[in-house]
Parts: C-alpha cells; structure tokens; sequence
C-alpha cells in the first residue's frame, strides 16, 4: 500500500525525531500508568482495611458510647484482677491465691449496649435493606505456669503471659452483615439462622493454626480460676468453620452466635452484661446512594452512639497509607500531567517543524493532484504511528514503575479507630489499631486502554497542528520554498 | 486550449505592490509548444503557476478547455491538475523517501487507479524515458539528468494534455540538459502535448514553437517560429530568435 509504504520510509527518515516524540509520549503516560496503579493500589489497601473492620461500602455501623466501669458497683457484683506478685485476687484488696498454673481470664465489652429492640426499629428505616446486631468482645488472658515448670516467665503481672484476642457475636440469620461479611470461608461453613441457640463457632485461620483447631475442634471461652479456687468452666464451642481475613487487619479471631456470646461468663451479669443488648448495630443501605440518608435516621433513632459508614471512616485511617494516597494523588498526578503536557507541547512543535521542512514535499503533492485531506491524512498517520509507539512503550514503563514502587514499598500502615476503649481494669485494647497494609498495585486492563488512548490523542494532536499548516499552505509558495 | 483574457497577479508585501504579471491576454492552442523567456523576478514562474492552478489571478480569467479555472472551487481545481496538467520542476521536486516508481505511481494515486493498474502505467512510463533499471532506486542515487527523467516520467504517467516546465534544465550540465530537451521534444510531438516552458536557456526556448518574453510582467510574444507538428510529423530546425532586451 502507498500510504503505508510512505509513512514508514517518512518516519525511517526521521527515526531520532520519532523516537525523541514517542519517549516524550512514553514518559507521561508511564508516569501516569504508575500514579494511576498507585493511587488504586492505595484505595484497594484502604478499601480492605475498611471492609474488613466495618463491612461493605453499603454498610452502616453504629456503635454504642465507649464502655465506662460503674463508680460503683452493685453489691454481691464479683470482681477479679492480677496481683502483682502473680496472685488472683477478688478485688483490689480482697482475697488472692497463687496464679501458679491458673489462667484468669476476663471478657470485655468495649461499648455500651443497645437495646435489641433497637435493632428491629433500624431494620425499618427508609433505605435499609437489613439489620444486624453484634456484640464485639475481647477476651483477655493472663496464665502462669505451675510453680517449677520450665516455661519461660510472661510479662504479665508476676511473669505470666498475657494473652487474648477480639471475639465477635453474630446474629446467625444476618452472618454476613459485620466483620465476618469480609472473611473469606476456607474450610467448613459459616453460621446459618439454625445456629442460632448452638455453642458453635467460626474461627480466624491464623488463631486456628496457632491453637491447634480444625474442623470439629472445640475451644472453650471464658474459662478462669477465682480466688476461692472455684473454676468458671466457661463454654465449650465446637469448630464449623475456618475462614481467612484481610491480612493486618486484626479483626476478630473468634466469632460465635450472639446469644451465646450473650451467655459466656462476664456477659451475663453484672456491669458488664448484655442480656437484651448488643454492642453493634450493622446496616446494609439498599445502595450506596442511600448511605447519607440512612446514616441521619439511624443516628436520630440512636443518639449518643456512633454512626459511621465506609466512607466516613475513610477520612479517619491514617498512617503511611495516607501519606502514599497524598503522594499518589497529588504529587504524582499532577506530575503526570505537567510531563504529559510538556510532551504533547514537544510532539506538536517537532510536528509542525517537520511539515515546515517539507513544504515544497507537500507543494509538489498538491501540484500532482493530491487533495489537501489526504496529505493531512498522510501527516496524521506518521503521528499515529509515533503515538502508538510511544503508547506501547509508556504501558511497559507504567507497569515497571508500577512493579518498583510496589518492591520499594511492599506494605505501608494504616490506624483506625477501634470500636471503643477497654473498660480499663485489665489488658485491654488500645484506643487505635495500627494494622499493615500489602500495597498491590496493579495495572488493570482499563488503564492500558486510557494508557493507549493518551498516547495517541497527544499524538494526533500533534498531528492536527501540523495539519492546520498544511491545510493553509498554498502550493505556490510551498513550491518557492525549493532551497 | 488556454485563454487567459487580461490576467494580472498582485503580491502585496506591507504597504507596496508587487505586479507579478500585468494584463497578460493571450492563446495557447492544443498541442502548441510555448517558451517563456525573462530574467529573473519578471514574473515567468507566477504565470506558470497560473496556468497550473497553482495561483489564482488577482483580476482577469484563465480558462483551460473553457472552464474558469479562477472560479473552481480548490477540489474542482485539484482535479483538474490530477487529471490534465504535469508539471517538471528545475529541482525535479522528487519526494526523496520514495523510489523512481514510487515517486511515479504518485501522480497516479489522486486518480484511484487500481494497484495492478499502477503498477503496469509506471512501468511504462519509466520504460519511456529511459529508466526501466532504475525503479527501484532513490532520488539520491541517481543523476542530476535521472531524477529529470523520473520527474518527466512522473509528469506524463496520467496522460496529462498540458506540460507546465519550470526550467527544466536549469540544473543540469550541457550533455544532460541536451538529452532531458531532446526527450522533450520526442514527448511532446508523440504525445501533442500543450507544452509551456519557461527557461533563461535561448537555445532550449529555439526549439519551441512559439516564444515570448516576460518583462515587467507583460508578455510580449515574438513571432511564431514553426507551425505545430502533425502526427509522425519530422524534426523541423528552429527559427532564429533573438534574446530578450537586457
């Protein structure tokens, strides 16, 4: 074909120009290729990090008022804390044994409770699809090994080794709405509505590989020794499922029915119970355009708890991975777009620098008959050619780019808010989670496409530039222009 | 037939006016050869460039065959030099990235000439003047006379009825410009071409049948020198002309 056989012996002709125009292409779709994988690499880390702790982007959570030990507590409430010599003791001054081959163990509700009936009347607000209630723990430990045992001395109080992990009670006809709804199933099955009375549980695979559990294993919560020496036997779960969850994002480890959790030890009376109650209400808006909505109903149903939906808490996470967003975002866009102008300006120039070299070219052309348009499709082609070129290139630098960033920095950390204090008497959870974050960045299919297109818009804008001056050049004076 | 009645052709460059060519009225019959002699700067070239479509008049009307060639539209205009008009320049004007065919083939492109079609013309074409082993070669690797023939080639390949030659031999050393004229003259009495010419070279404009001379703008044709040739008609020795007032 002429035109082909044309273009490519123009653009031989011209190769460091065309190599020089496409590296120019290269650079600025690169950079944006790799700003692009940046910045959604970050808001996927976030976006899991998000969902795992307060579910999908349609989710609504509400959170009680952070748990606060009574002032005082109702007579006849029992009470139990370390000693610091390693004893259990009632209370601070009360009776104490030898923790020596013991474990204490305390179960806490981070927030205050809220009424079931609550949940049912969020379930009919507009724009809710449903609702769930749940009740987030943490269980706390602290064991000492019997007196001459070999095993290495904790840093617990009196050298025992504190231990423990966040639980969460599910309401089994809604498993997925709350932390459980980002788990990945692995082995086994998650709770169904006939769980509901049953002392079942789904356990995190990291605490089933730690504490020996698979399917059909049993554990049993809430087991401790009082300072009379009688033992609060706790419930013994069975093991139905095993699921695997966001790495980093520590949530829980344990998650069984809600009556049930409602029913382990330290939850049953006393200050800290929640008969009737649940800590957590989660919500599933019908869209995501129904979120804003939601969120003002359900706080004017429930005041002084906490509303937060996905997106709110997208404001609170910080740490590395914001500043990486900050860097991805605004820096780096902005440098992609300075170093895609500049070489779009470049290709535009050299363009019409190249069709004012050969004016008397393009002269002859219109003497022999050549309609102005197929000369402008000639130039338009060698554009093309150079922007695909340079698109091609600017995908591989991309991808590259996209590769070092994710070697340099394979993880970055994330904070979030927690879903509340610990009510202060023992090992409890911090105020923030501080979790690590794999940053993945990927270049998608979608992003070589906008890759591709930039290229060759840049490419063909040179192109009309050069056109424009083709267009208004008169063969005559093109003709005088023969040196 | 060219008709051109009371042409001029202003350039205005700031506040002056340069007259190109002033009330130019003149006749070219079909198959006549023309020289147009004239130092530099008097307007040779501008009325070449009038008759090929290249320019449009300031005033007055070029009719080509009876079209207004001033009054077509630029497309219309185009045609008509894709179709009727071949154009020879001193500096051959070859496109320098494409081979001796390829250079030829591209007078045939705006036509929609089908490739095999193409393929055969050029061939033929090149076979006329000469350069049938020379298709495949660059304008940079052939002669000063070799690129003429190419660009002569290029001109006749669509079967033009007017030759436009803008010193054709102006760049060129004796023995070659002698040849590029004695193909010429062949071409254009096989073919009874319209052949205009515009040269400094007395010897070349001898061999035309009509000369005129650019002064100023203004054409002044000397007398005929030989009558038309007739098909297969014989070589007929130029009239003496003299030169051109200095």
């Amino acid at each position: 074909m002429f035109f082909v056989t044309y273009l490519r012996r123009e653009l031989r002709r011209r190769m460091r120009q065309a190599i020089f125009v496409a590296l120019g292409l290269a650079l600025g779709v690169g950079l944006v290729v790799t700003v692009a994988a940046a910045s959604a690499g970050v808001a996927r880390a976030q976006s899991r990090v998000l969902s795992t702790l307060y579910g999908e982007a349609t989710t609504v959570t509400v959170t009680g008022g952070r748990w606060q030990e009574p002032s005082t507590l109702p007579k006849g409430t029992d009470t139990i804390a370390p000693g610091p010599g390693g004893e259990i003791c009632s209370a601070p001054g009360g009776t104490c044994v030898s923790g020596d081959g013991k474990t204490l163990t305390m179960i806490d509700i981070m927030n205050e409770g809220i009424s079931v009936a609550k949940v049912a009347a969020a379930a009919r607000l507009p724009g809710v699809a449903a609702a769930a209630g749940g009740i987030f723990l943490n269980e706390s430990t602290i064991s000492w090994p019997k007196k001459g045992a070999s095993t290495a001395r904790g840093s617990g109080p009196g050298g025992g080794r504190p231990g423990g992990y966040p639980m969460e009670g599910v309401d089994t006809s809604h498993p997925t709405l709350g932390p459980l709804g980002g788990a990945t199933l692995i082995s086994g099955r998650l709770f169904t509505a006939a769980d509901a009375d049953a002392h079942v549980a789904v356990v995190d695979s990291g605490y089933a590989a730690s504490h020996g559990l698979r399917i059909g294993s049993h554990l049993t919560l809430g087991l401790t020794t009082w300072p009379d020496l009688s033992i609060i036997k706790g419930i013994r779960f069975t093991v139905i499922g095993i699921v695997g969850q966001a790495a980093g994002s520590n949530p829980p480890s344990v998650y069984v029915p809600l009556k049930a959790a409602q029913e382990l030890p330290w939850l049953k009376t006393g200050p800290s119970s929640v008969q009737g109650r649940v800590t957590n209400i989660y919500l599933a808006a019908a869209s995501a355009a129904d979120v804003p909505a939601v969120t003002r109903e359900v706080a004017r149903l429930l005041p002084g708890t906490k509303v937060t939906s996905a997106s709110d808490l997208a404001s609170e996470v910080a740490g590395s991975v914001t500043s990486f967003a900050k860097l991805a975002n605004d820096l780096g866009r902005w440098l992609a777009v300075l170093v895609l102008i500049a070489a779009f300006a470049v290709a535009s120039l050299l363009t019409m620098a190249a069709v004012s070299r050969r004016a008397a070219e393009f002269g002859t052309l219109k003497a022999l008959g050549w309609r102005t348009r197929r000369i402008i499709a000639q130039v338009l082609g060698e554009s093309l050619a150079t922007g695909i070129a340079g698109a091609a290139a600017g995908v591989a630098l991309g991808c590259t780019g996209a590769a070092i960033a994710a070697a340099v920095t394979p993880s970055v950390s994330a904070t979030v808010g927690s879903n509340g204090g610990g009510n202060g008497t023992l090992i409890g959870g911090s105020p923030v989670q501080t979790v690590a974050v794999p940053l993945h960045l990927s270049v998608s299919a979608g992003l070589i496409v906008l890759a591709v297109l930039l290229a060759v818009a840049g490419a063909v804008l040179a192109g009309a530039f050069g056109s424009w001056r083709i267009a208004r050049l008169r063969p005559a004076d093109a003709l005088s222009r023969v040196a | 037939m060219y008709q051109l009645t009371s042409v001029a052709k202003l350039y205005h460059k700031g506040r002056r006016t340069v007259p190109a060519v002033q009330d130019l009225t003149l006749t070219i019959s079909d198959g006549q050869w023309l020289a147009v002699q004239g130092r530099t700067g008097h307007g040779k070239s501008t009325l070449l460039n009038l008759l090929g479509g290249l320019d449009r008049p300031t005033s007055g009307t070029i009719e080509l065959d009876g079209t207004s060639l001033g009054a077509l539209p630029e497309t219309r205009l185009t045609r008509v030099r894709a179709e009727k008009i071949g154009f020879i320049f001193q500096t051959f004007n070859l496109i320098p990235t494409l081979s001796a065919a390829e250079n030829v083939e591209a007078a045939l492109i705006p036509l929609g000439v089908g490739h095999a079609d193409r393929a055969a013309r050029v061939a033929a074409a090149l076979d006329s003047v000469g350069l049938a082993d020379r298709a495949g070669h660059l304008p940079t690797e052939m002669s000063g006379g070799q690129q003429q023939r190419t660009a002569i080639a290029r001109a006749l390949v669509k079967e033009p009825t007017v030759l436009l030659a803008d010193e054709p031999t102006g760049n060129l050393d004796e023995d070659t410009r002698d040849e590029i004229i004695a193909l010429l003259e062949k071409l254009w009495r096989e073919r009874g071409l319209t052949l205009v010419l515009v040269t400094h070279d007395s010897s070349l404009a001898r061999q035309a049948q009509r000369v005129g001379v650019m002064g100023n703008g203004r054409l002044t044709i000397r007398q005929d020198t030989r009558p038309a040739p007739g098909p297969g008609s014989s070589h007929v020795p130029p009239a003496p002309v003299h030169d051109p007032p200095a």
